[in-house]
């Protein structure tokens, strides 16, 4: 009787240990649609609007997804501030809760001024830094290359990138 | 099982198309594809399931992408496959899965892409339709022929906007154009919409699309019926692929444009009073109200010299006398440089000054009391008639006006401090076209209130004299050389911040600063070299961080008393415009609101506010310092402005304004430093 007693003690406490594992380590699920954002024409508010997800649910893949979708900004018809014309995510690399965004050289080709490259990243990031990600920190490259700032730009770019950074 | 088929069909088709074996032999497979009067080829493809498998690499695929600017991204070991088109869809596909969608529709195409390292092989007609082209047959050819693919509607209570967006960049021509209708044909153009659709909007009842032309010249009308008593007309669509006509229902349409800015001087009123500001002077009331947690109170108001000092002569009996009590002779010795009111204030408020047209000028402090009775007071000597002192505005919202009548438009100079305000009338005319200005007093700096300084930076807060050089401004005019900065509408960045901070230059040299600039010319300040290099290969270098950090530098190692670097804004969008001060630092927040508050009065431009971000030079200065984005070379309204050396007088007027007001003159820095 005491034998159950403690086998029964003991399917708990790895059943506790199992839940609590679960917990800790569980990921947010990713459903049909995810949030992307965009900054309004003022400069400065956020937008989120929501797209469908295509079959594909691995967080590298709807990470690179997300990206692509912010840079090539919300519908025509809203107005918004976008990254200049031709840019496009070349990679998203995800290690652990920080996401290192690859850009091709096109958003550096026209010199926009700090009203759009602040809006611009405050998007992406804001975008990459969902909950269902579990992306906390996102650090950008141009080309591969890691860069101060872009050409004669304003924004600091070779430091991670939280919410709070804007 | 039908799955799996189509599975294995596209991947086995995929490793024939990327290895370009012969034996597939896509040439002769592919059908006679025809785009824009020139045959499509494509090396890397291969019939299958009713559509065209088409590798990513084939040079056909990136040519015919790139006619319709179209861009595509893909990431190996990834799954999504995102193209996007002109207009910023996008289409996205999966690998291994057939369905994808357009715009976040979802849809489902003959097989599943697949991929191999870079390459990716997609579902050729899929994607051209999703992109607005439909492959047409035409005998023996395929026509892949742009269409008309989408036409919005979109209404407001008086307007209606019709946008037709094609595959590629739209030729019109109006065929029949009256004040409710209107007829477009689209050349070159097909349509996939429906021939006719009732519009619901406020201004347009009827909307037909006609199709005409051949196969390969298709010719797209479209006929836009207004309702009675419209007007319309064709407004600039954010792509060359669109098209836009606004209906409305009564009078021209009203053209955006950026708020009217204050009137460069307050007239005068006719029955030659001061503009109240709340009740009228009369109602004032003569008895301090109550102290109130958090509001200013001006405890004196003094003359110096005063006036009984200098009307009297006074004698000393003895040179003790003298030694203890001639401070007046200081003051009468100022006389020629005129008169001085010191307004006394017990904690920190803000205050606004306006010049009148008729030899008057007042400041009001706000939420601020008045410890006493208002006074009058007659100087008899210099340019000031008379100087008064009155309770004004609402018990919860007080502020007190000190207002001066001078004999001329005198030159009148503010030094705020922690303990007031010195408010200083010199004998000599005034050549400040500036007429409202605006700043605060008191120890405790303003704290912008559209963001909390960065919880990370330094929490001690800054105090003055941390520089070396307390009349040192550092002025940053921003790029030069190589580094062209924005252009737009004719205008180049770094031509317009170098005009300003020259004009910037002279004021506050005149004003008693000593100021260097970051550049003198038009170069950069690193090196002209990395910037040409940099700009021929398009790509950002390390150079970046040593071309900027040279001009924090130029600040640094001076030991600056302040730095102010000088942009020009651009946006993607026409709409934005406006001034933006940009800080990092704790100690950047005040200095940021006291430029606000100068310059937007003196500039005339939308106040777009103060604004915490991470920008360079205003985060790797040690002292005080803010970033001007001092309008949008991409807004009309301020296109013509920045066109107009008054305008970049005033900007530069207006900057210095804000120095004083923030940092007082430069003789009381050096004074207060020992």
């Amino acid at each position: 009787m005491r034998s159950i007693r403690a086998l029964v003690l003991v399917v708990l406490f790895v059943a506790a240990v199992g839940a609590a594992w679960w917990y800790t380590h569980r990921q947010q699920t990713l459903g049909d649609t995810i949030t992307v954002y965009y900054v309004k024409a003022d400069g400065a508010t956020l937008v989120p609007w929501r797209v469908t997800l295509g079959p594909a649910r691995d967080r590298a893949s709807v990470a690179f997804y997300a990206a692509t979708q912010c840079v090539a900004g919300p519908p025509t018809g809203t107005e918004a501030v976008r990254f200049p014309a031709g840019t496009r995510v070349r990679a998203v690399n995800v290690v652990d809760s920080t996401a290192d965004v690859d850009l091709t050289k096109d958003v550096a080709s026209s010199a926009e001024g700090g009203f759009a490259e602040s809006a611009e990243f405050k998007a992406l990031v804001w975008t990459l830094t969902q909950p269902s990600l579990n992306i906390t920190a996102v650090t950008v490259r141009v080309e591969g290359a890691r860069v101060a700032t872009l050409p004669g730009g304003h924004l600091e770019l070779d430091e991670p990138f939280s919410r709070s950074s804007f | 099982m039908n799955r799996f088929r189509v599975r294995v069909s596209s991947a086995l088709t995929a490793l024939a198309l990327l290895a370009g074996t012969s034996s597939v032999s896509a040439q002769d497979q592919a059908p006679n594809l025809w785009f824009q009067g020139t045959r499509l080829i494509f090396v890397h493809s291969a019939p299958m399931q009713g559509d065209l498998a088409v590798s990513t690499r084939d040079d056909g695929l990136r040519r015919f992408l790139d006619r319709l600017g179209a861009t595509v991204s893909f990431q190996p070991q990834q799954r999504y496959v995102v193209v996007t088109a002109q207009d910023r869809r996008t289409i996205v596909f999966t690998i291994g899965d057939p369905v994808y969608t357009i715009a976040g529709v979802r849809a489902q195409a003959p097989f599943a892409p697949t991929a191999d390292g870079n390459d990716v092989v997609l579902p050729f007609y899929a994607l051209a339709r999703a992109l607005y082209v439909e492959p047409v047959q035409n005998g023996g050819e395929t026509v892949l022929q742009p269409r008309i693919g989408a036409l919005e509607v979109r209404s407001d209570s008086s307007r209606t906007y019709v946008t037709v967006r094609g595959a590629m960049p739209l030729i019109a021509a109006m065929n029949a154009d009256s004040a409710d209708r209107v007829q477009i044909s689209f050349t070159g153009m097909g349509s996939s919409l429906a021939a006719e659709r009732r519009a619901p909007g406020a201004a347009v009842d009827e909307i037909d699309v006609a199709v005409g032309g051949s196969a390969r010249v298709p010719t797209t009308t479209v006929t836009i019926a207004g309702i009675h008593g419209t007007t319309h007309r064709v407004i600039a669509a954010d792509i060359p692929d669109a098209f836009t006509v606004v209906f409305e229902t009564h009078g021209p349409l009203a053209q955006s444009a950026p708020p009217s800015p204050p009137p460069p001087g307050a007239a005068a009123p006719a029955n030659g009073d001061y503009p109240p500001s709340g009740p009228s002077p009369q109602a004032m009331p003569t008895v301090a109200p109550p102290v109130v947690a958090g509001r200013a109170t001006v405890t004196d108001l003094a003359i110096e010299p005063a006036p009984e000092d200098i009307a009297e002569n006074r004698q000393f009996r003895n040179l003790h006398e003298i030694w203890l009590e001639g401070d007046h002779y200081k003051w009468r010795a100022m006389r020629a440089d005129g008169v001085a009111v010191r307004v006394s204030l017990s904690g920190a408020t803000s205050y606004e000054w306006h010049r009148l047209a008729d030899n008057r000028w007042y400041i009001d402090f706000d939420n601020t009391t008045l410890n006493g009775p208002g006074r009058d007071e007659r100087p008899a000597f210099g340019s000031v008639s008379s100087v008064r002192i009155r309770q004004q505005g609402t018990s919860d919202a007080p502020t007190v006006r000190v207002a001066f009548t001078m004999n001329g438009e005198q030159r009148i100079d503010l030094a705020p401090s922690d303990a007031g305000i010195v408010i200083t009338v010199a004998n000599a005319p005034s050549d400040d076209a500036v007429r409202i200005g605006t700043g605060h007093t008191g120890g405790a700096p303003l704290v912008a209130s559209a963001a909390s300084p960065d919880p990370g930076a330094s929490a001690q807060p800054w105090k003055y004299g941390a520089g070396t050089n307390p009349k040192l401004i550092v002025i940053d005019p921003g790029h030069g050389g190589a580094d062209v900065g924005t252009v737009h509408n004719g205008l180049t960045e770094k031509l317009l911040t170098f005009d300003i901070a020259q004009r910037l230059r002279t004021l506050l040299v005149a004003a008693g600063w000593t100021v260097r600039m970051t550049r003198d010319t038009d170069i950069d300040p690193v090196s002209g070299d990395n910037l040409n290099r940099m700009h021929a290969d398009g790509k950002p270098n390390a150079d970046d961080r040593a071309y900027l950090q040279t001009r924090c530098d130029v600040a640094n190692n001076a030991g600056a008393r302040l730095f102010i670097s000088i942009h020009i804004n651009s946006a993607p969008i026409e709409s934005a415009h406006g001034t933006t001060f940009y800080w990092y630092k704790p100690q950047d927040a005040a200095f940021a609101q006291a430029l606000e508050k100068s310059v937007i009065p003196a500039a005339g431009t939308f106040d777009d506010g103060t604004r915490h971000e991470n920008f360079y030079v205003v985060r790797h200065t040690t002292m005080p310092a803010v970033l001007i984005e001092t309008a949008f070379v991409t807004n009309p309204g301020d296109v013509t402005l920045l066109r107009q050396p008054s305008f970049l007088q005033n900007v530069a007027q207006g900057i210095a304004n804000g120095v004083k007001a923030y940092a007082g003159a430069p003789s009381a820095n050096a004074l207060s430093r020992q």
